[in-house]
């Protein structure tokens, strides 16, 4: 599938899909909490043009807080943020990303279907006056079909399971054709057959369009199976090449937490600081696709 | 049939009172669609007790007196709407989701209510003390004029103009506010601009048909036709068809038995919520799993 003429801009000189130079954030805290805590420090990160990236990190780690920085949603403390060499508000204001949070916000009585709804996000940009046209009807098509969510796409939306829900935002996200994608925790409550659909559907991803994907999770398995690299986030960064370069004593570190535990729901005190350690590796750089590092 | 003899030979009387009971059924019916699908059935209650207050303000100006010339009647009409607007504002920004410590809604809904009576009681005791609150709170049909009928189709009008002008994003935001602000959605925008028309509605609705009449038009063609479809723009005609009927049928029910119209057009609404209910039942149990796989 081509890419829209509208968003082939690289403005000279910016190589990186995302850039953070030294990215803090801390939520000002009300006086009665006392101060407030750093969420993330000194997060420096380059995430390259087509790359699938994993950001691997226990609850309150400060992921979704990256994601919403990226996203503009919120501005960071200290440091700089670059999305397509823009500022993240403008390069959300332009369609370039899109985001699929942790938790649906949906009504699940709304009366509407899968395709309805990821035709809402399609026509978002129709004048007021236009009906809904020929475009995003096919547009909003082939994002379903990309995710494999033809099928049910007629279907009312409330009546869907978490995995077929969960294709029909990633659809809704990827109607507009942006060029970052987002996705905050996955795979929360989807089966493991589920989880590997999921690889393989970040996989088409990256061989059907011009996209970068950051994914955000607990989950040791969601980011090993589909992404390129892997960095480690408790509040500050630990970075790796490929998934098998994560070794059981970096998880332990950044976990705080016996390794063997991943696998299970992690829970874990995240406020401690670790050292930042970071080197980049080129794009579309490591094996790993699927079963990659699977087993660290 | 009474009603036909009405029609016939009281057109002053009775032809207003349908062509205004029919424009307030199109102008709550799809904004109470959002309303059940929102849940915002209190701020119909919180929108229409600021009505109080906006009398209370009306007598400051000595727009509260029993009998008003036409012009001193829209007046009064034009500052009850401007306080209730400007209470549904109070609303919103008291719960703002956006706001940190943030306010739940039916709270908000809670004090602007209380405080607009007791504004209105106080101003209305300092500058109009024989006003008769009935006949503002409690609004009466069968006394719609024809310019009172007009208001309420220009009213009708405006408001359809503004739910269709801003339908993309209203129903991204309704159905998925969340995912809406991520799309770039204006969520406080369009949350303002829903509780501004809701509060438009329920006044106009209010000062021809009473409270009472206000809440069932805002809530039960919308409860009623989300019981027949899972299909936004379908929910929305049904909610309109199942309004327009239900007052009209209210309204023959109310001339036959020479019952008030607004307690016979709310159990008009009633029973087709009622027969809503049963269709849905019976049309979604074969349905809902089995056959549209």
């Amino acid at each position: 599938m081509g890419i829209d003429p509208q968003h082939e801009l690289h403005p000279p000189g910016f190589a990186a899909a995302v850039e953070y130079r030294g990215v803090s954030f801390a939520y000002s805290a009300r006086a009665a909490d006392g101060p407030s805590v750093p969420v993330l420090s000194d997060v420096t990160l380059s995430v390259s043009h087509r790359e699938r990236l994993g950001i691997l990190g226990p609850n309150g780690g400060g992921k979704s807080t990256l994601l919403k920085l990226t996203l503009g949603l919120l501005k960071p403390t200290r440091g700089t943020i670059r999305v397509l060499g823009r500022e993240p508000s403008a390069a959300r204001a332009e369609g370039l990303v899109a985001y699929v949070p942790q938790k649906s916000g949906a009504e699940p009585a709304f009366p509407i279907s899968a395709r309805q709804a990821v035709l809402q996000a399609a026509t978002l940009h129709l004048p007021p006056w236009k009906r809904t046209d020929a475009e995003s009807f096919r547009r909003a098509e082939w994002a379903l079909s990309l995710v494999g969510a033809s099928e049910y796409a007629d279907r009312h939306a409330g009546s869907l399971s978490g995995g077929q829900l969960q294709r029909v935002w990633i659809a809704r996200a990827l109607a507009n054709r942006p060029r970052l994608l987002l996705l905050d925790e996955p795979t929360v409550g989807i089966d493991p057959a589920g989880q590997q659909q999921f690889s393989d559907l970040l996989a088409r991803l990256r061989n059907e369009m011009d996209l970068t994907i950051l994914v955000v999770s607990h989950d040791l398995r969601t980011v090993a199976a589909g992404c390129d690299r892997v960095a480690c986030l408790a509040r500050t960064l630990h970075f790796h090449d490929a998934p098998g370069g994560l070794t059981p004593a970096v998880l332990a570190e950044v976990f705080r937490h016996d390794v063997s535990a991943i696998f299970g729901d992690v829970h874990i005190d995240a406020h401690r600081a670790v050292e930042c350690s970071h080197h980049h590796a080129p794009a579309g750089s490591a094996g790993g696709d699927r079963e990659g590092g699977k087993a660290p | 049939m009474k009603t036909l003899e009405y029609l016939r030979d009281y057109p002053d009387l009775f032809w207003p009172a349908c062509l205004a009971a029919v424009a307030l059924a199109l102008l709550c019916s799809m904004l109470s669609v959002l309303v059940v699908l929102k849940r915002m059935a209190f701020i119909g209650q919180g929108i229409s007790h600021a009505g109080f207050g906006g009398i209370g303000l009306a007598a400051v100006f000595g727009l509260a007196s029993a009998s008003l010339s036409p012009g001193a009647t829209i007046a009064q009409f034009v500052v009850v709407l401007a306080f209730c607007i400007a209470s549904a504002l109070g609303v919103g920004i008291l719960s703002s989701p956006q706001k940190q410590g943030e306010t739940h809604e039916d709270t908000a809904i809670g004090i602007v209510l209380v405080l607009s009576m007791a504004i209105g009681s106080v101003l209305v005791g300092i500058y109009s003390p024989r006003f008769q609150w009935e006949s503002f709170l409690f609004g009466y049909l069968l006394n719609t004029g024809w310019a009172d009928a007009w208001v309420a189709v220009g009213v009708s009008a405006g408001v359809l103009g503004a739910l269709f002008w801003a339908r993309r994003p209203l129903a991204f935001w309704a159905f998925d506010p969340r995912a809406a602000e991520a799309f770039g959605v204006r969520t406080g925008a369009v949350r303002v601009l829903l509780l501004v028309l809701l509060a438009v509605a329920t006044v106009t609705a209010m000062r021809l048909a009473g409270v009472v009449l206000a809440s069932a038009l805002l809530i039960l063609p919308g409860a009623a036709s989300l019981k027949l479809s899972s299909r936004f723009g379908v929910v929305m005609g049904l909610s309109v068809a199942c309004a327009v009927a239900g007052v009209l049928a209210g309204l023959v029910l109310s001339f036959e038995t020479n019952w008030p119209p607004g307690p016979s057009i709310v159990f008009a609404l009633t029973a087709v919520y009622l027969a809503s209910s049963v269709a849905g039942r019976v049309a979604a149990a074969p349905t809902v799993e089995g056959v549209v796989r």
